[in-house]
């Protein structure tokens, strides 16, 4: 069986069902956008006194964006579907395991671009602008399908590892203390040394600028370079956990 | 080709360190309705398991149409249709999606995946519900589903672990049927699980007792019944070991060659001529004072084969259904043992 083919058949079945709980996607709607709003509402009129940020909401947006993307259900997915016995049925196909365990994770990464593209567009309305214009917009949501993907992966190792749905979405609660610390809130420029530092090597913090350059500035090549490179770089170490969850499994 | 094998094939699980199957050669051929009879924990599904890729043997190694089960594993998925003793389905899609997407991962295309899901829905007669979320569905109809997903792809090898347990008396005659037809018509080989002595005695050509990861007995269901070489005579004696102990004293001159057992409150002879046998039995009874509750004879069954070799009986059978009974109606009568009194275990 073509690996491709059985990961996009397994990706359809997996949006199929994210569909089918639209409650869940709500929440993974709307609770960024809550986190923006109050954000905004609380901070967006001293930040240009306090740090310099002229458009705090569009300096904000990606925030929400990001905290949309990491939403993925991947992990938790394939926990119940190794309780439920499904997972097993799968595994009794040709397809290859890969292919059961990225199905979700693909899906995950659409999601995220959906909610992305939901974020960016309602950021739209309320006045974030968008500097590097319509073709900058679907850089911003590809780039959050691309963390998407590799974040999901991510709590799939922890599922595939512990087999428990608690464990699989521990990995939620993991991306938080990365987003703090990165400037999410405020410029790095006004960090205290300690927190400067632990957002330089935060790689989430060069998604997040990639993101906000797209929003605030326009194209610049070397802050989208660093971005990808980020999610690169996730990538290669969530994914190998992945791997190696997979293989421990046996 | 279509047939399975096996070689001294082994599981011990690192966890526990239990030696799950010890040892097992199996030589089914194609075509065969093949049953592997044994208790709770015997050792049936992680054969299954190990037969269809799904577990790595500890050592030995097994074939299943052909194809080496460690070095092969795509081939042999692509060959054998299975249903696990746990029904493992997605209470998010449709029965009819969950069809389609088996068949595709299978290979069909859209279209013969289409088609194949409607017939299959067909014949296990959930067509009425076929566009409704599993969540809905009752154990039976899930079982139902379980057992037409394992044949999407039209398999050379069906493999059933415990098919029938849990269903009605009504629904196991219909899955029966179902798999004497598939085996009959499509000519697949059938290797299935059971604690069902009834279900081992009229579906398969072959039978194998697995006690303890080892089979302890194997064949036809007649050659295994014939095996005994005797009639059964079962005295009810009630759970008095004293009685028991008289019993068997008063009895040993009468049939000295004769093999016996004590299971549960019965004393069991095996014997020639069994029904001549009996009025002797019941006066050497009498005359030590021992009041048998009842004595019966009958021919040997399944459970007799199974009750000679490990010395106590299947625990819980399920209610009879109508037929023939070919296993016969005493062995659907005993009920649970309690392991406490099995005799020489
Ligand atoms: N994953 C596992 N880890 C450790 N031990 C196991 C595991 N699975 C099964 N066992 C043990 O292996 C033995 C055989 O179990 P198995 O499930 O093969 O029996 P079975 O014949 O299918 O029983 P049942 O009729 O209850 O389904 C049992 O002693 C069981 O406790
Ligand atoms: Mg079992």
């Amino acid at each position: 069986m073509n690996t491709l083919r059985a990961t996009w058949l397994l990706t359809i079945r997996a949006l199929r069902e994210i569909v089918r709980q639209p409650v869940n996607e709500v929440g993974n709607l709307v609770i960024p956008l809550f986190f923006f709003a109050v954000t905004v509402g609380a901070v967006g009129r001293v930040a240009e006194r306090a740090f310099g940020v002229e458009n705090f909401t569009g300096f904000q947006m990606p925030v929400a964006v990001l905290n949309a993307a990491a939403s993925g259900t991947a992990g938790l997915a394939i926990t119940q579907d190794v309780v439920s016995g499904y997972f097993e049925k799968l595994l009794l196909t040709p397809a290859p395991r890969f292919a059961v365990v990225f199905g979700r994770v693909t899906a995950d990464s659409v999601k995220a671009a959906v909610l992305a593209a939901l974020i960016a567009g309602i950021g739209l309305l309320v006045g974030t602008g968008f500097a590097a214009g319509p073709l900058g917009f679907l850089l911003l949501v590809g780039m959050a399908g691309a963390f998407g993907f590799v974040f999901s992966a991510f709590g799939v190792a922890f599922g595939l590892r512990t087999g428990s749905p608690q464990a699989a979405q521990l990995s939620f609660l993991l991306f938080f203390p990365l987003l703090f610390l990165s400037p999410a809130f405020a410029p790095k420029e006004v960090f205290a040394p300690w927190l400067s530092f632990a957002a330089t090597i935060n790689p989430v913090t060069y998604v997040l600028e990639g993101m906000r350059s797209l929003v605030l500035e326009g194209w610049d090549g070397g802050a989208l370079l660093r971005a990808f490179g980020a999610i690169a770089g996730i990538g290669g170490f969530t994914l190998s956990l992945t791997a190696w969850a997979l293989r421990s499994r046996g | 080709m279509g047939g399975i094998r096996a070689e001294g094939l082994t599981k011990v699980y690192r966890r526990g360190g239990v030696r799950a199957v010890d040892g097992i050669d199996l030589d089914v051929r194609e075509g065969q309705i093949f049953a592997f009879l044994g208790e709770n924990g015997s050792g049936k599904t992680t054969t299954v398991r190990m037969l269809t890729t799904l577990l790595r043997p500890t050592s030995g190694r097994a074939w299943v149409a052909g194809f080496d089960v460690v070095e092969r594993p795509g081939d042999v998925r692509r060959a054998a249709g299975v249903a696990l003793q746990e029904v493992g389905l997605d209470d998010l899609q449709t029965a009819r999606e969950l069809l389609e997407l088996q068949a595709r991962l299978f290979g069909l295309s859209r279209g013969e995946a289409r088609r194949r899901a409607g017939e299959l829905l067909a014949v296990v007669g959930l067509e009425a519900d076929a566009d409704r979320r599993l969540g809905t569905y009752s154990g039976g109809m899930r079982r139902r589903l379980d057992l037409a997903a394992a044949l999407v792809h039209r398999p050379r090898v069906l493999f059933l672990d415990e098919p029938t347990t849990g269903l009605d008396p009504g629904s196991r005659e219909s899955v029966w049927q179902y798999i004497r037809s598939i085996n009959r018509e499509e000519g697949v080989t059938v290797f299935l699980t059971t604690q069902y002595l009834e279900e081992a005695d009229r579906l398969a050509d072959e039978v194998a007792i697995i006690h303890r990861g080892r089979i302890v007995a194997q064949g036809s269901p007649e050659a295994l019944k014939s095996s005994i070489g005797a009639d059964v005579i079962a005295v009810e004696l009630g759970e008095d070991p004293s009685a028991i102990a008289l019993a068997v004293e008063a009895l040993t001159p009468l049939t000295a060659a004769a093999e016996k057992r004590v299971a549960d409150g019965h004393l069991y002879l095996y014997v020639r001529e069994g029904a001549r046998l009996v009025p002797r039995v019941v006066v050497e009874l009498e005359r030590v004072g021992v009041r048998p509750r009842a004595v019966t004879v009958a021919r040997p069954t399944l459970d007799d084969v199974f009750l000679r070799i490990t010395g106590h009986h299947l625990a819980v059978q399920p209610p009879s259904t109508a037929g023939d009974g070919a296993a016969g109606p005493r062995a659907n009568l005993r009920a649970a043992k309690s392991p406490e009194r099995e005799g020489d275990r």
